[in-house]
């Protein structure tokens, strides 16, 4: 029996957080924007090695420009954490440090990988032109709608929590 | 039981589901509500969501609660409260649904957050085209910028070789030159003036100046410009029109030869009409509405709002030429002025376009406040060369306008020239020479200009710091003009200059 992991994914609205964990778990998406509100909970067996894997119960956060009005219930018992921007709306990384002192400070020594998405809407270069002059730091650069680098997250993640 | 207390009971079941369970997580019992009635069993095969209750189990002191929390259970979806509230044995697990409020929060929530991202978007497409118009615009008019050194040369060139004795088929060659530099000009002027317009770096130039010669003006140049197309036009005023006025003349006269332009231009036969009327005079100002009225194809009622888009051009029997600026530049301008233009139209009737403007009324209006004439005695006095000769120092770094420059000064016969490419080495010509006048180009390598003309003007001897000064310049923005002539020049010439307006330039600063 794999060992279960609650991973949280939180961030601003709209930024795609729903549609990242419906690529990861059934490997499908939507265009359609619907706001997601409260948690959604959805549970994904993860193989890390042929012969080790983790249960994720990934809790879908509602998304909300204020970090700090997460419920802290939501948060009870985090293993792991990803914290999702939309690369194509500079609001929702302008802060993105702010944001990050807040969620480490409700959830210490939790990991957190950072993931700008909706790659796929920007050029590449001039994004990471864009993200170096706002000093922005993160681990990837996703996209739901055509699945690149959304599995691999996931596992960076689930290699980070079974060491 | 009592009836009352049979049925409120279940009403209150409804929406209420208890689990009881102890602190493995294991169900003790459960009533059976909307929720899988589950005894002997651990709680996380409910839902992953209870997996959860491990985490805090053994802590927990009194309860928690998570709210808006969805449960998938047998394919039925309840968006629901879940309370964890700590027993003496056990915990009691309240499950309440709220399926229907929640229902109606995430409408609400769905059109705020789709509200707020459409405005990020649209202020962020806005800034991307906005960037691209300034880009646009910032290309034009340096583009134009370039344009305008060598077209000074062609037109000045092909006016100089009209007055060679050519040929009867090189004079009809030349005269098409003539009239083909012209269009030139004028369409480059229209690029010039959009661009300079919408990058909002157009500044007018108030002054006073006599609308009623304006009036006139436009009078004579229409009457006759109509007759050769054999269309009557005519000139109305109403009112007592105050004779001089605050305004941009040049801007005002801008607006209005491109509405009689265009009028003349889409009406085949009938009239075109300027009417001026005052509307009122309130302490010194008055408003002044301008009439352009013609008898030509019209413009359908779809199309009134977007002939003032630039390079709109409607599909009018074929009449695209020219930029399709015109009507661009009048709203811009008066936009500017602090008007709008306004248009009414029928097809197959005509046309009337017209603009209210609130000009100051001077309180002196002394005839010098108005532009003095050129001393037309004086200037016929250089072309006839009846005077004694000038010594002119021309600074001018692009080989064409050298050319030119000479051509059109040596022709007069009255001066006499030196010439000079570097700013840096103006100061030690003056010392050594003695110059009437000093025509220098602005954009110089070394040392600009103006900056040239500064120094001119600091320097310690009458007999150097007072020699006029012309500029030349193809920069023709940013209100430039009045920033040269508070470096200390006397005037400034634009490129591509007119050889008229050049001669009577310097001309009226010499001595």
């Amino acid at each position: 029996m794999s060992k279960s992991k609650k991973i949280v994914v939180l961030g601003h609205f709209g930024v795609g957080k729903t549609s990242l964990i419906r690529r990861f778990v059934s490997n499908s998406f939507s265009d359609k924007y619907l706001v997601s509100i409260g948690v959604h909970i959805t549970k994904k067996v993860v193989e890390i090695s042929p012969t080790e894997s983790l249960s994720f119960v990934i809790w879908d956060l509602e998304g909300t420009d204020e970090i700090d009005t997460i419920r802290d219930a939501y948060l009870l018992g985090t293993h792991g954490a990803l914290f999702v921007f939309d690369v194509s709306r500079p609001s929702t990384f302008q802060n993105l440090k702010e944001d990050l002192k807040i969620v480490t400070a409700k959830m210490p020594k939790v990991p957190v990988l950072i993931i700008g998405n909706k790659i796929d809407l920007v050029v590449e270069k001039e994004l990471k032109e864009l993200l170096k002059e706002h000093n922005i730091d993160y681990n990837f650069l996703t996209s739901a709608k055509t699945g690149s680098t959304v599995d691999t997250a996931f596992l960076e993640l689930a290699k980070e929590l079974n060491v | 039981m009592s009836s009352f207390k049979k049925y409120s009971q279940e009403f209150i079941t409804k929406n209420l589901h208890f689990y009881l369970v102890d602190f493995k997580g294991l169900v003790v019992d459960s009533n059976a509500s909307f929720m899988p009635r589950v005894v002997n069993k651990n709680i996380t095969s409910i839902h992953p969501f209870f997996e959860c209750f491990s985490s805090f189990a053994d802590s927990l002191e009194k309860e928690i609660v998570f709210n808006c929390v969805h449960l998938e259970t047998n394919e039925k979806l309840f968006i629901t409260d879940v309370q964890f509230v700590r027993k003496e044995k056990e915990v009691l697990v309240v499950i309440q649904d709220f399926t229907q409020h929640y229902t109606t929060y995430q409408e609400v929530a769905q059109a705020r957050n789709e509200s707020i991202i459409n405005s990020e978007l649209i202020v962020l497409k806005n800034k991307e085209l906005q960037e691209r118009e300034e880009f646009k615009n910032s290309f034009i008019q340096n583009f134009s910028h370039e344009l305008r050194n060598p077209l000074t040369s062609i037109i000045s060139l092909t006016k100089l070789l009209a007055e060679t004795d050519l040929i009867g088929p090189q004079k009809e060659m030349i005269n098409f030159l003539l009239e083909s530099n012209s269009n030139l000009k004028l369409m480059l002027e229209d690029v010039l003036s959009i661009s300079t317009i919408a990058s909002n770096k157009l500044q007018l130039q108030e002054k006073a100046f006599n609308l009623n010669k304006l009036i006139n003006l436009l009078e004579f140049t229409y009457t006759a410009k109509a007759k050769q197309i054999g269309v009557e036009f005519s000139l109305k005023t109403i009112g007592k029109i105050p004779e001089i006025v605050e305004g941009d003349r040049l801007r005002l006269f801008q607006v209005l030869t491109n509405l009689l332009d265009n009028a003349l231009k889409f009406t085949e036969e009938g009239s075109v009409s300027l009417l001026v009327s005052l509307n009122q005079t309130r302490a010194n100002k008055a408003n002044i509405r301008f009439l352009v009225e013609d008898t030509g194809i019209g413009i359908p009622e779809k199309d009134q709002e977007s002939i003032f888009e630039s390079f709109k051009q409607l599909n009018n029997c074929g009449k695209t030429d020219g930029t399709g600026l015109g009507l661009a530049i009048v709203s811009g301008l008066l936009q500017k002025m602090g008007s709008k233009i306004k248009v009414e139209s029928v097809v197959g009737k005509g046309t009337k376009f017209f603009f209210d403007i609130t000009f100051k009324i001077p309180l002196k209006t002394k005839k010098t406040v108005v532009s003095k004439n050129i001393d037309k005695e004086l200037l016929s006095a250089i072309k006839s060369k009846n005077i004694k000769r000038f010594k002119l120092l021309i600074v001018e770094d692009d080989e064409q306008v050298q050319t030119v420059l000479f051509k059109v000064l040596i022709n007069t016969d009255c001066f006499y020239i030196d010439l000079i490419n570097d700013g840096s080495k103006v100061l030690q010509e003056v010392v050594n020479n003695s110059y009437d006048l000093i025509l220098m180009d602005v954009n110089l390598p070394n040392v600009l200009g103006n900056h040239v003309a500064r120094l001119i003007r600091d320097f310690p001897m009458d007999s150097i710091n007072k020699i006029p000064i012309i500029g030349l310049t193809a920069n023709v923005f940013n209100n430039q003009e009045k920033g040269y002539i508070k470096d200390g020049m006397n005037a400034v010439v634009s490129k591509p200059f007119d050889t008229e307006n050049l001669l009577e330039t310097i001309l009226r600063h010499l001595k």
